[in-house]
């Protein structure tokens, strides 16, 4: 069965969805002011920030700036038509969202930044990534759910680097496509206190012709705490065979 | 501008709970709604879904059991939810999506109370504007 059999009903949901968030963002205001540093005059990053919920990432919406047509290679878009949710749903089964829809994801993440490290912290299924900043090269181990990152500055912009994804997650909840040769490319940029310019490049050969990005504001919420999010606590629906665990 | 405030916060309790973070058409059908009346007899506040259990009473009058999925509890905390907001015993309408496994489940895209008042939806903050 065609797991884009819902999705007109879903995406006319979700455009107004992201038409009322709109106004639910104009009814938060962040704190104003300057950009925080730490002792080394870095921005600080830290903070719980409000994302996007970017279930697609052809899509343009308030906060978020998608590409409409993405460019698939001949195995990227077999691997895209052929993705049916039904048939496996890795993060209904609890498996990692991995690090492009953890950034994706509905709820919020939180930022703890010190001068060697920066963690990002995400409410979704409580995973976190953390991320060297002291000047390290990639590590060689092996593949991963989210890669393995490393950061560095370049003038007030954060730039992380990440590579070697074991290539059995999705970009976003639609399902676009990427494989192990996936590189990310994401650049935080503080432009005030309470917010951060994010932008993100998925270049991967295999499965699209040329790098793309996507671009979004996000939102510190000092009002808010990262929660715990437990996807194993009561998954009825994974219990119950309404979900299934993908093979790999 | 309230008014259209108003229309489209209307939108956010109609479709909010529909948009999950993992596939909705994995589990539901878009095409097929459902729109339950009936008695909550247990609300599961847990992650990642909240359930919500519900007594239907069919055409002849027979108990039909239904459990219908919400959004997740932090999600619903942020928006002034809690595991109080409702209680066994209430007589509750829940719109929503049939599951595609044939079984009593949906997945609620509103629930409201008799008096037409939404639980669950946009936030219950009175003063959201």
């Amino acid at each position: 069965m065609n797991m884009r059999f819902g999705q007109p009903l879903l995406f006319a949901a979700g455009a107004l969805l992201w038409i009322a968030s709109a106004f639910g963002q104009q009814a938060f205001k962040p704190p104003t002011g300057p950009v925080p540093r730490t002792a080394d005059g870095k921005p600080d990053l830290s903070g719980v920030w409000d994302r996007p919920y970017v279930p697609d990432m052809t899509k343009t919406a308030p906060n978020q700036n998608g590409l409409a047509e993405l460019p698939f290679t001949e195995w990227g878009m077999n691997a895209w038509k052929s993705y049916h949710a039904e048939e496996g749903d890795y993060t209904g089964a609890c498996l990692p969202f991995g690090l492009v829809r953890s950034i994706n994801s509905p709820m919020p993440m939180q930022i703890v930044q010190n001068n060697k490290y920066i963690s990002m912290n995400f409410e979704v299924d409580n995973w976190f990534q953390i991320v060297p900043i002291d000047g390290r090269k990639h590590r060689d181990q092996i593949p991963t759910w989210s890669g393995d990152s490393v950061g560095h500055w370049e003038g007030d912009t954060l730039v992380v680097d990440t590579l070697n994804f074991n290539g059995r997650t999705k970009l976003d909840t639609v399902g676009h496509p990427h494989s192990d040769q996936l590189h990310v490319i994401q650049r935080w940029n503080r432009t005030d206190l309470g917010h951060v310019a994010y932008e993100i490049t998925i270049d991967d050969a295999k499965t699209y012709t040329h790098p793309w990005k996507n671009t979004r504001t996000f939102t510190l919420r000092p009002d808010w705490e990262i929660m715990e999010y437990s996807c194993e606590e009561n998954n009825k629906s994974l219990w119950e065979g309404r979900i299934k665990v993908p093979k790999f | 501008m309230q008014k259209l405030a108003t229309l489209l916060l209307g939108a956010v309790a109609a479709v909010a709970p529909a948009l999950a973070h993992h596939s909705f058409a994995a589990e539901f059908d878009g095409n097929k709604p459902v729109k339950l009346a009936g008695t909550l007899t247990k609300l599961e506040w847990t992650n990642p879904h909240i359930w919500m259990y519900l007594d239907v009473k069919d055409e002849t009058g027979n108990v039909v059991k239904w459990q219908c999925e919400g959004g997740p509890p932090n999600s619903l905390t942020r928006n002034g939810w809690s595991k109080d907001s409702i209680k066994s015993g209430d007589q509750i309408t829940i719109e929503g999506w049939l599951a595609k496994d044939g079984s009593k489940t949906c997945n609620a895209r509103s629930v409201k109370m008799p008096d037409g008042k939404a639980v669950f939806a946009g936030t219950s903050n009175n003063d959201y504007k």
